[in-house]
């Protein structure tokens, strides 16, 4: 009756240089060979007949990307419906929205004969399909790059909804450490310190080197070392542990808010496409 | 979880029942419990044989972790790889004993089933034994019974002995059984069924381990079975001891040692002279060594482990080269020297066996000693517990984008109340999430006052029954890791609300992870994550590899 509790994570199956990119060759491998597929039956159709979005070779690619959409929203509706427990791993779910998202661009180009349409119906869809898919592929980018340089640069690692109440515990017990110490650093504190600590401070600098600010911010307290009286060098030491910490949390917020706010690029208007196709679909239908 | 102010008299009444039952049968379900007594005074234990030779203080110390409980004929008890955290004193009544009876009906029960108290399909199929070991036991206890007016405390050590396939012993009233499973973690190894209507005393770990430390008597008869029953086996399969003969193994049982370790204390200290070998009953030891300034630690040992052969073995060496401290409670097994110099004499392929565990214990210490950072693995491991792990949620922060689907996706599995917090110490790029971790040795089922939370009866599964729950964080206390959080229902007791000091006090309830296991998915948090870069680890061997391969990939 013993079991095991061990649910081991699905290795990446490509080699350690690609797998940031590609963590399953399969997948790729068989996103490979659909576009191939795909712009084999272009080439064909090209060849053979002529390339209309109203034709039956047109109206294939269509319904080929609507349902290539239909696949690449279920990852949203999985994550909508946990409660639901829905069938298989949301990882699954991410490929095929992944792969999925660059199968369906490829058959709408393929439906517009990689023209832009002329009508303005047809034009904001054909736009905003690009819009999507290219937000999908920054969002890809973002995802693999932001972790690794997190994990790589920093030593502490935060829940970005708890920010601001860990700043306000910091904050706190810096307060308590300077309350009894010295002068000098009582000053210090409030000088350089303390306004660092009332809220998240997101800096640009922190995409251009995670760490490298912050090494910088931290130098004055060496600088006041000498001044401190040997009782309250631990104190400076704890402070500047807690500063410290502060502007990590403060890299993790500029990096983690990225991380969120591309989502604002993608989804809505991912939102707007579905909307526009079904328009799409209902007068292609209707007329 | 139903607010008093809600509930009337009745329904407070019938949870009173059921949170008083779920106490003492600690397996989610009680369909064969027909009463339970509520807390026993030191003069109503004192009437019962085990307890008569404690004093009142201490009667009174134990008796929260006490009761009796009244279970019908024909009713499993407990079943082969069951934990549990509480022995069985028969008091009246008859008590089957089989291994794999059920085979047929355990195969039938899902893997994932929190449903561990079943009727027997066939309560006939008991039969007494006419031969072998199991008839040999019950004729000596048959006999001791028989011959005695005043009926001897007989033990029957967590079932780990040699009982024949498909039969059956039967205990009776003076019997003590499943305390060793309980006291080392183990899981029982035999499924155990009421023949009869039974009055049985169910004693919990914490009370077992003061009765062991306050009475040498209680402990020396509680080894002594383990020698007899347990240990026997334990050599029997040990690396060292295979193979090795009954005849030599029974002789060995009787010339070791037991020890017991408390979390801390020093078992070997680097320079002191070497006096045994030691081998690892249950628990964890810790093996460090001077290096410089700093004590660095080498390794650590688990269950069948040993520690002293290389200083043994190897000539010219008489005093310890590594200090060894015990982790959390340890049990071990003592081989004197001399004892140990006879069997290396008589047995070669022990001597053969023991040189190669010296060898692959110099090669790891040396290994350790040049790379460091398995050495810092090992501290932090020990350190945060992962040692003592069954499942332990990591997280590869080079891969996370931090979205949370792991904590959305446990919080949708259990209504909207996530069981662990993304948050946790770091190990190079891996997250230890502050989950829980199934210890081995679950410190948190220690002193629960309704026994709302236990052992799932599934594995290593540690879980909390909301509905008996009372909220009063005991466990998340007693948790070392800060897995278990407290979570406020935003509703208050009523004034009809059992235990009654609950009574106008704001309801809270305790919570943590559950592995998911009723789902056949698995744990929600792995399964949620779109990136997989959240996974479970079942050893430190698991996560050692991992960053090997993570380390030889790079």
């Amino acid at each position: 009756m013993k079991k095991t509790a061990i649910y081991q994570r699905k290795r990446p199956d490509s080699p350690r240089w690609l797998n940031k990119w590609i963590q399953s060759l399969p997948w790729f491998f068989g996103f490979v060979l659909a576009v191939f597929g795909c712009l084999v039956i272009f080439v064909v159709n090209a060849t053979t007949g002529r390339i209309h979005p109203g034709n039956a070779w047109g109206l294939g690619y269509g319904i080929g990307a609507t349902v290539a959409l239909v696949a690449v929203l279920l990852y949203t509706v999985r994550r909508r419906t946990m409660k639901l427990r829905p069938p298989g791993r949301a990882w699954t779910y991410l490929q095929v929205h992944v792969y999925g998202g660059g199968i369906f661009l490829l058959l709408m180009l393929m439906h517009t004969g990689f023209r832009i349409p002329s009508g303005i119906h047809t034009w904001w869809l054909w736009l905003i399909s690009l819009w999507v898919v290219g937000s999908g592929v920054l969002g890809i980018v973002i995802q693999k790059w932001i972790p690794t340089v997190l994990s790589a640069g920093l030593a502490v690692e935060v829940h970005y909804d708890r920010v601001p109440e860990l700043i306000e515990h910091i904050r706190t017990r810096s307060e308590k450490i300077v309350a009894s110490a010295d002068e000098r650093l009582r000053e210090f504190y409030e000088s350089r310190v303390a306004p660092s600590l009332v809220a998240p401070e997101p800096r640009l600098m922190y995409f251009i080197d995670i760490t490298g600010g912050i090494h910088a911010r931290i130098k004055p307290f060496e600088y006041l070392r000498a001044l401190l009286p040997a009782s309250d060098q631990e104190s400076l030491d704890e402070l500047k542990e807690l500063f410290n910490t502060k502007l990590e949390i403060d890299a993790h917020y500029t990096l983690q808010r990225v991380l969120r706010t591309w989502l604002i690029l993608h989804v809505p208007i991912s939102m707007v496409l579905v909307v526009l196709l079904f328009i799409h679909i209902f007068s292609v239908l209707y007329y | 979880m139903e607010s008093g102010s809600t509930t009337d008299h009745s329904v407070t009444m019938i949870k009173r029942k059921k949170l008083f039952e779920d106490r003492w049968s600690s397996f989610g379900s009680h369909a064969g419990l027909t009463g339970l007594s509520e807390m026993l005074s030191p003069a109503e234990l004192r009437e019962i044989d085990i307890f008569k030779e404690y004093d009142d203080s201490f009667l009174q110390t134990i008796s929260p972790d006490v009761s009796i409980a009244q279970w019908k004929a024909d009713v499993v008890l407990f079943e082969e790889g069951s934990f549990l955290d509480l022995a069985f004193y028969v008091l009246d009544g008859e008590v089957g004993v089989a291994i794999k009876m059920h085979e047929e009906s355990l195969n039938a029960i899902p893997t994932f089933d929190a449903q561990r108290t079943v009727y027997a399909s066939d309560p006939r199929s008991f039969q007494v034994p006419q031969e072998g070991v199991a008839a040999t036991i019950l004729q000596t206890r048959m006999t001791a019974r028989e011959t005695s007016k005043d009926p001897q405390i007989t033990f029957l050590a967590s079932m780990d002995f040699n009982l024949p396939l498909g039969s059956t012993i039967v205990l009776k009233k003076g019997d003590l059984f499943g305390e060793i499973g309980a006291l080392n973690g183990w899981p029982q190894s035999a499924t155990a069924h009421t023949t009869s209507a039974c009055k049985l005393v169910q004693i919990r770990v914490p009370a077992l381990r003061e009765m062991k430390k306050a009475s040498g008597a209680f402990k020396e008869k509680i080894d002594q079975i383990y020698r007899e029953r347990t240990l026997f086996e334990q050599l029997k399969t040990s690396p060292v001891f295979r193979g090795s003969g009954d005849a030599f193994l029974e002789s060995l049982t009787e010339k070791v040692e037991l020890l017991s370790f408390s979390p801390g204390d020093v078992i070997t200290k680097q320079g002191d002279r070497v006096d045994a070998l030691y081998m690892v009953r249950s628990g964890f030891l810790k093996i460090f060594e001077r290096l410089g300034e700093a004590d660095v630690a080498v390794n650590y040992l688990s269950k069948g482990m040993t520690i002293g052969e290389v200083e043994l073995l190897l000539p010219d060496i008489d005093t310890w080269l590594s200090s060894t401290t015990s982790v959390g409670y340890s049990e071990l097994v003592r081989i004197e020297r001399d004892t140990f110099h006879d069997i290396i004499r008589e047995h070669p392929l022990v001597e053969k066996r023991l040189w190669d565990s010296a060898v692959a214990q110099m090669k790891e210490s040396g290994f350790t000693r040049k790379n460091l950072d398995k050495s810092e693995l090992i501290e932090f491991s020990l350190q945060k517990g992962l040692v003592q792990g069954n499942s332990i949620l990591v997280i590869d922060l080079d891969v996370c984008t931090r979205c949370d689907d792991c904590v959305r996706g446990c919080a949708d599995t259990h209504g909207g109340r996530p069981r662990f917090v993304r948050e946790g110490d770091t190990f190079d790029h891996f997250l230890i999430a502050r989950s829980c971790y199934h210890c081995d040795d679950p410190v948190c089922l220690v002193g629960c006052p309704t026994g709302a939370i236990g052992r799932a009866g599934v594995g290593e599964v540690v879980a909390i029954d909301d509905g008996l729950c009372i909220g009063c964080g005991t466990c998340a206390t007693k948790c070392p890791y800060d897995a278990i959080v407290m979570h406020d229902t935003g509703d208050t007791w009523g004034d009809d609300a059992l235990p009654e000091r609950l009574r106008g006090r704001p309801q809270k309830v305790a919570s943590k992870c559950d592995l998911c296991y009723t789902s056949d998915d698995g744990p929600a948090c792995v399964n949620n994550c779109p990136h997989s870069c959240a996974f479970r680890i079942g050893s430190i061997q698991d996560f050692q590899s991992l960053l090997s391969t993570e380390k030889a990939e790079a």
